[in-house]
Order: structure tokens, then C-alpha cells, then sequence
């Protein structure tokens, strides 16, 4: 990954200014070129799936806790589900979850209401059989249906409720069929020759901006803009992505991307001993994921202020248990309430989130190399190269010399066959060394008090809260969340061309006052995110 | 990749790259004699292959027994004295390296000794073709309800049972949902009749209609998206068969009958996942779906590569012991006598079920390995492989082969294949392929 700085063209103004401290001249606004990002089918996430069927079903509709799990490629789900297909496992579970939603759907008076858009005369009534077909394609495959499309799934109907003797149980058969085409699990997203380029015709243009901003299938008003030609302009574009991005499902998008962004998915999994960490308990995970969550979500949307806060704010949402882990007095008898760190305090935005603290880190101590790694990584797009094979791995044990774990790691960074990558992680890390493997505060480790201080290749830091603010000063990191914002929305690793769009999308999130909401937006008017690629 | 060639209906029509798409269904129902030791034309009980992982490999110096041979030559070494009363159904294979490059840490090796191919770099890891597994099924092609069935002992869906590139075989880890699956309604017992259920021939109407819409899809792909949707047609087909199985009597198989129900849940203890209990409760039930014939292909994912999990009586988690403790590594030792003392629980599940004249075990081979040698270091030389059962007589037991010049180990895998009546022109690719097996390990 290339530095923002590298490719960056700052007009310094040179010798021109009298001022002791002359400041960089405003840099050149950067426009994203005719490139399209990469093109392919996207099988729907888990939580897509579901949100797609709470959306067009209700909410009252239980979908089966075991769907096809998700891939994660290049780190982001949104990337595996262009590569991913269907396991042989994965159709029997889409298929025992379509008969299920079906089944619920069409026992519920309520949803029964909803879906089916005509009072059947009888098992045999044609005319409304076909417009469920048509009505209920329409959102599910978020596109019409074809003539014969809508035929194929009337006749199934059809002929159901004639062996099964009740027009609701055939349509069970019929809405399981839509269920269970790739029409419906995959994003299908292709592309054609439209006005001398190829480019998403509206209907796929509509789903691929309601699956980015709010990780579901599209509204009724998203689908007519799509009907009607508006989608297709630019300025309708534009219109219907702010409409979505004011909305509160723009939320759960956003919850989305930072959930995949910073590998929070995996805190339904920690693997923590119990007898050492008196505090863990199987919900931590999640609730320490809620407590990120909720961070990103106001300062993106409550304050619509600037992301980078993320790294340094003093306020934080927590819930009892969070607030008893952190040592603060807890703001709510039950669920979350708002606290502030205190200013002398240790901690002080993401970096000193449990979330985060306890994913990167082993199941009994915490981990300097793991912390690194995610902050090299994730925050400022570095890349770390594997580790070579046949290396003595053993850390010393602690002892009366090596107490610490910088101590213990120390071998790290001098043996040079470790040092090549070690020192692009374990210094970083170890200035979160304040925070054991669940991330509660301690001053010592094995009876020897910690030195939390590093450095961020040159950017000395004294503890976690300057490590907080180095990553904040830091112009790699809003490249990286740039970055990664473009991957989640178009589900592809960039190609070396398609960097100048990431240039433009970065340079519109800074001159927004880097608002997470506008990097949403400019992601979306981008012309990667209209314009197709080949099919591939 | 070869389709199956059993073919009694073309039940989808339609193209999918350009090709008339023509769903295989199995031709031959499967009668065996009121005794179960035979099909009823006398060809013998089915042989079944299966895989049995664990992560984070071995301690080569205490995993390799001292000396080689047959029988009492040679003796089990301490990290296998675990499955020491089923020592005369057991090889012992050492010396063997996978020879397909280790540019992964943990993924090379697996991706190298089980498809022959080496790992995508970045993104998902994925292996880069088939493993033998699912290669061993597609030739087959037997008149199974499943083609292959993936569970798992840790709390994961996670495997390396791959039918192609991104494409994984993701496993059950809830014993109940196994049996369900399995055992539930779609279970028809032995000697009685198949369920008249109108709504199957709907949802074969259904699958039908599915599959056209898959051919009318694939026509518009390229390539890549093309292979994507392959591989969900495979799966409609795979359901296919399954449905068909439903409306049909089932096999009288003697050793067939429902296993007992296993628990809903099986909670933590002290933070360590139940793995001996759930992978217990798991064998149990594969054991009988081999013994119905529900599948004659299966992968026991007992924990996965780089797993951190807790084990009882250690003081950190897996991966990072086998890297941090220094010395002999006995905490890293202690957690492969617990991996041991469940495979061989799992063998006495295999090993329990009486079949034809001899027992479960003897009508398979199991694959127990893993994704390094020396988990410290990430090597691949010195594999470890054991083999478990004779595959119906096909291969030597009791056996402890080592390899005098560090031998290809993808040529055990010819002899695994060949031992499922599976003939692999050649398996790996570069310095790695090979077209010959391991006669050592071969009953002639």
C-alpha cells in the first residue's frame, strides 16, 4: 500500500511567505477519473440475507441461525462474497430457510398482508398467483421480473396449491423458489453497454447502493427511483444517496463496515481464561463490540464530526459491566449510557475499547505482536509479510532478568531475521502493554512497572494515549479508512488503476472535515461505483 | 473437474457456458443381502474414506516411533501410546515432506498433502484446487444421500475440505445439528418404507426451477463468476439426490440404525471449548451415517490451523505455546496426548460398529494429520501422517513406514485414492507431483 503523502501533490508555497512557519498552500481538489471498479456477482453476507428478508417479510420472521458462512478475503466479508460461491451444505441451508421464512410468512395474517398483494379466489386463482410473483420478485430479486420469470414462479405456485389444496401453501412453494435463486442469494451486478460505456443499469445501480449504505436490500423509493429513470442521473444519484445516508439504517451500514473493518465479528469467539480473568465472561465480546459501535456511530452521525476523534475522544458508551472494567462509575442501571474517561486517565478512545484490546491479544496475556499487527494493518494499511518458516519462535519465559514483555520480545528486535517485521509491529504494540488480555488497566507486569512508550516509525509516543494521537496525526490512517471504505463498498481489492479514485474519495473525506458520512457519499458518486468493469 | 457420469435424468435444461447442463442422478439403488456383509450381487460392503485434522502439528522427536516395520517391530511412540489398542489397525507414515512450497505458515502444508496445489496468497488463503476428499467423492459418484459430510469438534464451521478454489465445505459443530440433519426427518429406518410426502416432488420442482435460473445466470458470466455458480449447481444437484433418496426404500444395511440423540448444548468449562465431548458426540454420529450409507466420505475437523484454544491443565492457548514455550514444549505435548486420546475415542466409534465380518473400520481409511510438522517452526518436513483401517483390506495395518529420503508425501495420497478405487493420473503439481504411490503402506 502506497503512502497518502507519496501521491499527494502538495504545492508547498516556497520562499514566498515571510511567516516563520509557512503552511502547505491548499492542496489541488482531486477528481475521481472514468475508471470502474471491479466487477462480479456478490453472494449475499449473512447479515444481508437477513436484513433483506426482515425488510421485505417483517421483522417477525425467524430466519435459521446457520446460513452459509461468510468468507472474508483481504479481511473484509464484503470482499469474500465476490469470490465466495455455494457449498453443497449452503444450498441445503438456503433451502430449509427459504421453506421456513415461506412457511412464516404465509401463516402470519400480518405478513400475509404485506406480501401478498390480492385476495385469492382459490388454490387455482392464476391472476394472483402472478401478482405475487410479480410483486414479491420485484423486492426480493430487486429488479421486474421477466414474462417468464413471472410464469415460472405463478406456475409453481399453481400447481402447489393444487396438490397441497390452499392457495397459501402453494405460494409457500413459489416464495421459497424466489428465495432460493441466485437471483436472490447473489448480488448479481453485471453491467451493460449504456450511452457508450459499461455501467450498472439502474436496478443494479439501486442495490448496490442500498446493500453499501445500509447493508440491506433496497426500499420501495430507492426501487421507483430505479423505475422511473431518476437513479440513472447524476443528480438523482446524488439525491437518493444523501436520502439513504440521513436515514438511521445508514447507521447499520456503517456499523457494518467498521465491523468488518476492524475484525470485531470475532469477538463472538474470544477465547479468554476465566480462572485468569476474573471479568470474562462469554458476553463480553459483544458488549465490547457495542461500545465501538456506538462510537463510530456518533461521531459519524450524532456529531457528524471528524473521524479521526475516534483515536482521542474521552467519551465512550458503556454498560455496567464496561464501566466496572474501565473503573468509572457506571452511567445506566442496566444497557448503555455515556460516560467520560477521566482526563489523567490511561485510556482514551479506540485504542482503549475492550473490543479491541481483547481481540488482539492471546487467551491468557496480551500480545504486543497481535496489537501491532492490527494497527500496522488495519489502521494504517501497512503491509506485514508472513513469517518465515524454520525460526525459533520460544519467547523466554518471564524471570528475574526478562519480566516484562518488552523484555521477553526484546529478541525481536535484534535478531535481524525477526527485526525485519517485528519492528513494524511490536513497537506500536507495546504501547498498549498498559492493558492486559481483556484490556484492563495494570501498572506492572510480573512486579516490574511498564514502559508503554514507542514510537510510530518516527512519531515517539509516551503511552496508549499518545500512541491514540499519533495514529490521529497521522495522514495514513484517513488514507487507510479511505481505503478500506472503497474495498467494503465495491467488494474488491483496488487495482493499481483504480488508486487515483481512492485519491479523490480520500481527498473529498478530508475536505469534509473527514466525516465518515461524506466518505460514504463520495464513495458512492464516484464513477468507479456506476461504471462496470467486464464480466469476469 | 470430472462430473459424476451416473446419469438417469436430465433434470435441468439450459446452458451454462454454452454446455447443455444435464443433472447427474445415481442409476443404481443399493440392495444388500438380509445380512448386510454384502450387496446383494455379492460385491462387497463399501469402502469409505475420511480425514481426521488437527491444528498446530506435532513434536516430531516424541511423535515418531523409534523404530520401523510390521507388528511387534516397532513401537508406539509416546505422543501416540493414546492409541495403543488400536495399534494393529494403524499406520504410522513419517519421513514424508510435503513438497508444494511453504510460502503460508499453516495453510501450505494442508493445501500441499490434501489438494496438491499450493494457497492463493492473500485474500482468503484458499487452497488451489480440490482435496482429495471431495476429488475422492466426484469419482465415485455413489448412490449416497450425501456426497461428503464435514463436521467439526471445535466451535467453528471452518475446514479445509475444499471443491475448488473459494470454495470450502464449511462443517457442522453442533452434534444436534448433525443429527438432525442426519437422523432426523429425512431419515428413513432400515426395513421400513420410504415416506410418501407430496411436497418432495415440489421441492424437486423447486431445485428444477432453481437450476434454470443458475443456467440463464451463467450464461451472461464470465469465467470466474461461471466456476462460482458451477459449484452452486453442484450443490442443487447434491440436494437432488438427496430428495430422490427420500422417496426411495432405504438400504437394508444390518449395522444401520438411528444413534442416540446427543445433548442440545455442550457448554464451556473454565473457558475450554467440550472439545472430547463434542467430537465424541460427533463421532458417534458419523460412525452411523457410514454404517446407513448416508455418505462414504467424511472430514473430522477436530480443531483448525492457528487455533488458540484453551486445554485443560495448560497454561495458554495452542498456537501460542507451540511458538512461545521454550524447551521440550510439555504443555504443547500434554494438548497432543488430549488431540491423541480423542482420535483414538474416535476409532472406537468407527471400531464399535460390527459390519460384514469385521467392523466399521476395517471398510474405511482415515487420514489423521495436520497442518505442520513442528508447529515452533512451521516445517513441513517429517509430516505427520497416520492411516487408520484397511479400506476393506486395501491397505497394510499395523505398520510403522518411514522414509528413508524425506518422500513425496502427495504419493500417500495416490495410495489412498487407489485404495477407493480411485485412479489419480497424478496428484500435485512442480516438484510436488507425482504419478506414484506408497507400495510400502499397500496390500498386494
Amino acid at each position: 500500500m502506497r503512502r497518502l503523502l507519496s501521491s499527494l501533490v502538495l504545492a508547498v508555497v516556497a520562499g514566498c511567505s515571510g511567516g516563520d512557519d509557512p503552511a502547505p498552500a491548499p492542496e489541488a481538489p482531486k477528481v475521481a477519473p472514468d475508471i470502474p471498479a471491479q466487477t462480479g456477482l456478490a453472494r449475499l453476507t449473512a447479515a444481508q440475507y437477513r436484513a433483506s428478508i426482515a425488510d421485505v417479510f417483517g421483522t417477525e420472521i425467524v430466519v435459521p441461525a446457520q446460513l452459509e458462512p461468510d468468507v472474508v478475503q483481504e479481511g473484509l466479508i464484503a470482499v469474500g462474497a465476490t469470490a465466495a460461491s455455494i457449498s453443497a451444505r449452503g444450498v441445503e441451508q438456503y433451502e430449509s430457510a427459504a421453506f421456513k421464512i415461506a412457511s412464516q410468512a404465509m401463516k402470519s395474517d400480518a405478513v400475509r398482508a404485506r406480501v401478498v398483494p390480492c385476495a385469492p379466489g382459490g388454490p387455482g386463482d392464476a391472476a394472483c398467483a402472478e401478482k405475487l410473483a410479480s410483486s414479491l420478485g420485484l423486492r426480493l430479486w430487486r429488479r421486474p421480473l421477466s414474462a417468464d420469470e413471472v410464469a415460472s414462479v405463478r406456475d409453481l405456485t399453481l400447481k402447489a396449491a393444487a396438490v397441497l389444496g390452499d392457495f397459501y401453501k402453494g405460494a409457500e412453494l413459489g416464495i421459497a423458489r424466489l428465495l432460493q435463486s441466485p437471483y436472490f442469494l447473489f448480488r448479481v451486478g453485471l453491467g451493460e453497454q449504456i450511452d457508450g460505456a459499461r455501467r450498472y443499469p439502474a436496478y443494479e445501480l439501486a442495490a448496490r447502493l442500498s446493500y453499501f449504505l445500509w447493508n440491506t436490500t433496497p426500499d420501495d423509493e430507492l426501487l421507483g427511483a430505479a423505475a422511473n429513470g431518476a437513479l440513472s442521473t447524476e443528480a438523482g444519484l446524488r439525491e437518493q444517496a444523501e436520502r439513504l445516508l440521513a436515514s438511521p439504517r445508514a447507521r447499520i451500514g456503517l456499523r457494518s463496515f467498521v465491523t468488518q473493518w476492524l475484525g470485531l465479528g470475532d469477538l463472538d469467539q474470544l477465547s479468554k481464561d476465566p480462572t485468569l480473568f476474573t471479568y470474562y465472561t462469554p458476553d463480553l465480546g459483544p458488549m465490547a463490540r457495542e461500545e465501538t459501535l456506538r462510537l463510530f456511530e456518533r461521531v459519524a452521525f450524532d456529531e457528524r464530526g471528524d473521524f479521526r476523534d475516534v483515536f482521542t475522544t474521552r467519551r465512550t458508551s458503556v454498560n455496567p459491566k464496561l464501566a466496572s472494567m474501565y473503573e468509572v462509575p457506571a452511567p445506566t442501571r442496566d444497557g448503555f449510557g455515556e460516560v467520560e474517561l477521566p482526563w489523567d486517565g490511561p485510556r482514551a478512545g479506540l485504542l482503549g475499547h475492550i473490543s479491541l484490546l481483547a481481540q488482539y491479544a492471546h487467551p491468557v496475556s496480551s500480545s504486543a505482536t497481535l496489537r501491532g499487527k492490527f494497527i500496522r494493518g488495519r489502521l494504517l494499511c501497512g503491509e506485514i509479510p508472513p513469517p518465515p518458516v524454520n525460526v525459533n519462535t520460544a519467547l523466554p519465559e518471564p524471570s528475574g532478568t526478562t519480566r516484562t514483555l518488552r523484555e521477553r520480545v526484546a529478541e525481536h528486535l535484534t535478531d535481524p531475521g525477526c527485526r525485519a517485521c517485528h519492528f513494524r509491529m511490536d513497537p506500536i504494540g507495546l504501547g498498549l502493554e498498559n492493558f492486559d488480555g481483556i484490556g484492563r488497566y495494570r501498572r506492572d507486569d510480573h512486579g516490574e512497572r511498564i514502559d508503554p512508550s514507542g514510537d510510530v516509525d518516527g512519531a515517539r509516543f509516551a503511552d496508549a494515549r499518545g500512541l491514540g494521537q499519533a495514529l490521529r496525526d497521522d495522514p495514513r490512517t484517513t488514507r487507510c479508512v479511505s481505503a478500506y471504505m472503497y474495498r467494503y463498498a465495491t467488494g474488491f481489492l483496488e487495482a493499481y488503476q483504480e488508486e487515483p479514485t481512492i485519491d479523490a474519495v480520500d481527498y473529498a473525506f478530508r475536505a469534509s472535515g473527514h466525516r465518515l458520512d461524506q466518505l460514504m457519499l463520495a464513495i458512492a458518486l464516484t464513477p468507479a461505483f456506476r461504471l462496470s468493469g467486464d464480466p469476469q | 473437474m470430472k462430473k459424476p457420469t451416473l446419469s438417469r435424468r436430465a433434470v435441468l435444461r439450459g446452458a451454462l457456458g454454452g454446455a447443455a447442463v444435464a443433472i447427474g442422478l445415481p442409476m443404481l439403488d443399493v440392495f444388500l443381502d438380509s445380512s448386510g456383509a454384502a450387496l446383494a450381487d455379492g460385491s462387497p460392503l463399501p469402502r469409505r474414506f475420511g480425514i481426521f485434522f488437527w491444528g498446530n502439528g506435532v513434536l516430531p522427536p516424541q511423535w515418531n516411533p523409534a523404530t520401523t516395520g510390521a507388528g511387534d517391530e516397532w513401537q508406539l511412540s509416546p505422543l501416540l501410546l493414546p492409541l495403543e489398542r488400536h495399534k494393529k489397525k494403524l499406520t504410522v507414515v513419517s519421513g514424508m515432506q510435503v513438497k508444494t512450497g511453504n510460502s503460508v505458515p499453516h495453510k501450505s502444508g494442508p493445501a500441499g498433502l490434501l489438494s496438491g496445489t499450493t494457497v492463493q496468497q492473500g485474500g482468503d488463503e484458499s487452497f488451489g484446487g480440490p482435496t482429495i476428499d471431495q476429488t475422492i467423492a466426484e469419482q465415485l459418484g455413489a448412490p449416497t444421500r450425501f456426497r461428503t459430510l464435514e463436521t467439526a469438534a471445535w466451535r467453528g464451521t471452518g475446514t479445509l475440505s475444499y471443491t475448488g478454489v473459494h470454495a470450502s465445505n464449511p462443517a457442522e459443530f453442533s452434534p444436534r445439528g448433525l443429527f438432525d440433519r442426519l437422523f432426523g426427518d429425512g431419515f428413513v429406518e432400515p426395513g421400513s418404507s420410504a415416506k410418501a410426502d407430496p411436497k418432495i416432488a415440489l421441492r424437486r420442482s423447486v431445485l428444477d426451477a432453481v437450476g434454470d435460473d443458475v443456467g440463464r445466470l451463467s450464461s451472461r458470466l464470465g469465467k470466474v463468476d461461471q466456476a462460482r455458480l458451477d459449484k452452486h449447481l453442484s450443490g442443487i444437484r447434491q440436494l437432488e439426490q438427496q430428495l430422490q433418496k427420500l422417496e426411495e426404500n432405504p438400504p437394508n444395511l444390518a449395522a444401520c440404525k438411528a444413534p442416540a440423540q446427543p445433548l442440545d448444548d455442550y457448554p464451556d468449562t473454565d473457558g475450554r471449548q467440550p472439545l472430547a465431548e463434542v467430537s465424541r458426540a460427533m463421532a458417534a454420529i458419523l460412525a452411523m451415517s457410514l454404517a446407513c450409507d448416508q455418505t462414504r466420505v467424511f472430514s473430522h475437523w477436530f480443531s483448525y490451523p492457528v487455533n488458540n484454544l484453551l486445554y485443560p491443565g495448560v497454561s495458554a492457548g495452542h498456537h501460542q505455546l507451540t511458538h512461545d514455550e521454550p524447551g521440550d514444549q510439555p504443555q504443547v505435548a500434554k494438548i497432543l496426548g488430549y488431540v491423541m486420546t480423542e482420535l483414538a475415542a474416535f476409532l472406537d466409534a468407527l471400531d464399535g460398529v460390527e459390519e460384514g465380518d469385521g467392523t466399521l473400520l476395517d471398510h474405511l481409511v482415515l487420514l489423521a494429520t495436520s497442518d505442520v510438522s513442528y508447529g515452533r517452526t512451521h516445517s513441513l518436513d517429517d509430516y505427520p501422517i497416520l492411516l487408520a483401517g484397511s479400506c476393506g483390506g486395501k491397505l497394510k495395518t499395523g505398520l510403522h513406514y518411514r522414509s528413508p529420503a524425506s518422500e513425496n508425501a502427495g504419493k500417500v495420497i495416490v495410495s489412498l485414492a487407489r485404495a477407493m478405487d480411485v485412479s489419480l493420473a497424478s496428484f500435485g503439481s512442480g516438484d510436488a507431483k507425482t504419478s506414484d504411490s506408497l507400495s510400502a503402506i499397500e496390500a498386494t
